[in-house]
């Protein structure tokens, strides 16, 4: 009787699950491992894929693209942590020392506002600011810094970092709430403590409210740092990588050698390499967040 | 005295942020209804007269991608939420043989980045004939919800009491019944949390809609791309339109943002996010 009251359990589990696995099995695990065994072969998409060994990695190597993607890659993960972290953290700290709880309120509420914008639209607007007859280069005019008027997307020297600082003043509003959040968590007897030993205003700040926020500080790091290695949005939408190979990175590499050039297997080569080196700083930085807490 | 000051100045600086911070909102706004010739003139100033037609002008360029995506968005969350809370009841409340196993295979789901099935699904799609078919996005955006969908409805199933599983078998319930008349109505609330985080993102996405869908069945997100700025009017773009088109298509977010703000702000601040 239990025996097969259980079989009829695991048969109901199975036909519960059944739905949502053949939509994986299809659209997830398929592609997959589609991706994975496309960078072991030459692929032009449609004829069946030729085995090809490391031929595509050996390629990676000789890439000069690929090296400029990199090292853009690089210079955009560097100031997209800066940028993640500070200015939130900053304003994070001056809502919190606001004295009255409803202003706090107010002012967090205002600065998370700008979430309704879709992010394509954000991306759409700098590039619209950035316009030779611009919003930006209009301001420049108008507050007679017309000299520093600048073509600042077709620019080669310039154009990344265009891109890297759109978004002023850079407060993202996710960042900000978990950083407000760190600063709440904060135990009043320690905040009591410190005022003892004369820690209050920017002591206070450097000695108390930075070192507790660690854990915060850690988890905007990893999440930018892995989320800034996918960015491809910005890049196509504004320059789609010109002018010349200025703000190309490795993701839009992989995108444009495969849908433009038709090159699928060097193109999952590469989309591999990133997923490799993606994964793995995932599981470093859990390492060390486990080892510390 | 010193600490006064210390305040005003605090105050001071987070004010100019803010006004920073909200200048993208203004832009738009007060972009959206300038003519053409306005808008040559400056970016920058208020607006003199109020060209309302801009908003009309827009609604006929995007009104099509806005059905488009509502659609799209429409079926695939619906069918998210169905098919992961039934799978999530499943791991949750049934026992069964390769269990963790099968849990473990969708749960590392989480690690594989959009970028990876990237190209693999635009072949698939492809080599299915759908380019000109909603089913192109319905049918990736189904199976790319379930693993965080799953995950969460899960981590609710379990925080539910077991007397109430208890009670409804004493009754003679079965799973189906269970999971239809019990389960499901607790859920509404965290169904709805979920469906609007799938809505929020899949509003947003661009990639996957550019690679795989034809003018035609554009999402909003690509018929901003390609916004059409000529109207032929003095020979001016129309960016006062485009403009207002921005603003359109953020107003369904501004919707289920009020709705969910409260709880949104909240569920971060409450730092049960951490590490």
């Amino acid at each position: 009787m239990s025996g097969k009251l259980n079989l009829r359990n695991a048969l109901t589990g199975y036909l519960f699950l059944l739905p949502t696995f053949v939509f994986l099995v299809w659209f997830m695990y398929y592609p997959v491992y589609q991706a994975l065994i496309g960078a072991f072969t030459d692929w032009d998409g449609f004829n069946a894929p030729r085995y090809i060994g490391f031929d595509n990695f050996a390629r990676l190597f000789s890439d000069e693209v690929l090296r400029q993607s990199t090292v853009n890659a690089v210079i955009w993960v560097v100031f997209a942590i800066i940028l993640a972290v500070i200015p939130p953290y900053f304003v994070a700290e001056l809502i919190y020392h606001l004295k009255r709880a409803r202003a706090q309120y107010v002012y967090r509420t205002l600065f998370v506002l700008p979430i309704v914008i879709p992010g394509i639209v954000i991306i759409l607007l700098w590039r619209f600011l950035y316009q030779g007859d611009g919003a930006i280069n209009q301001l420049l005019e108008l507050i007679g810094l017309g000299s520093l008027q600048q073509l600042w997307l077709s620019n080669p020297d310039i154009a990344l970092y265009s891109i890297i600082f759109m978004g002023f003043p850079w407060i993202s509003a996710f960042n900000l709430l978990i950083f407000y959040a760190g600063l709440q968590s904060i135990s009043s007897e320690v905040i009591e403590a410190g005022k003892l030993e004369g820690a209050t205003g920017w002591k206070r700040v450097w000695h108390i409210d930075i070192p507790l926020s660690l854990p915060q500080f850690r988890l905007i790091l990893v999440l930018t740092l892995i989320g800034s290695l996918q960015n491809i949005i910005p890049p196509l939408v504004m320059t789609n990588g010109g002018p010349g190979y200025a703000t190309y990175v490795p993701i839009l590499y992989m995108y444009n050698v495969s849908t433009v050039n038709g090159e699928f297997g060097y193109g999952m080569a590469v989309t591999l390499i990133m997923f490799v080196a993606i994964l793995l700083l995932t599981i470093v930085n859990m390492k060390l967040v486990r080892s510390d807490s | 005295m010193r600490s006064i000051r210390q305040i005003g100045f605090g105050q001071g600086v987070l004010l100019l942020l803010l006004l920073f911070n909200l200048l993208p909102i203004y832009f738009i706004i007060s972009n959206s209804v300038k003519s053409p010739i306005e808008f040559a003139a400056s970016t920058l100033t208020f607006p003199q007269v109020f060209q309302w037609g801009n908003y009309a002008a827009a609604w006929d360029k995007i009104n099509l991608s806005l059905y488009n995506s509502t659609v799209i968005i429409g079926v695939s969350v619906i069918a998210i939420v169905a098919l992961s809370s039934m799978s999530a009841y499943a791991f949750s409340k049934l026992r069964f043989p390769l269990q963790n196993t099968l849990f473990m295979a969708v749960f590392g789901l989480l690690l594989i980045p959009g970028f990876l099935t990237l190209i693999p699904l635009y072949l698939q799609i492809k080599k299915l004939g759908l380019t000109d078919n909603y089913l192109a996005l319905i049918l990736p955006y189904i199976a790319g919800g379930q693993a965080f969908t799953i995950f969460v409805l899960k981590t609710f199933f379990d925080q539910l009491p077991g007397e109430i599983f208890e009670a409804a078998r004493i009754d003679g319930a079965g799973n189906v019944r269970i999971f239809g008349s019990v389960v499901l109505p607790l859920s509404i609330p965290i169904c709805t949390t979920v469906a609007i985080m799938n809505i929020t993102s899949l509003w947003n996405d661009y990639l996957l809609p550019s690679l795989l869908l034809n003018r035609t069945h554009q999402t909003v997100t690509m018929a901003l791309v390609s916004f059409e700025t000529s109207t032929g009017n003095y020979g001016l773009s129309d960016y006062g339109g485009m403009m207002a088109a921005y603003l359109i298509a953020s107003v369904p977010l501004l919707l289920l943002f009020t709705f969910l703000m409260r709880n949104f702000v909240e569920g971060i601040s409450s730092g049960s996010i951490k590490m």
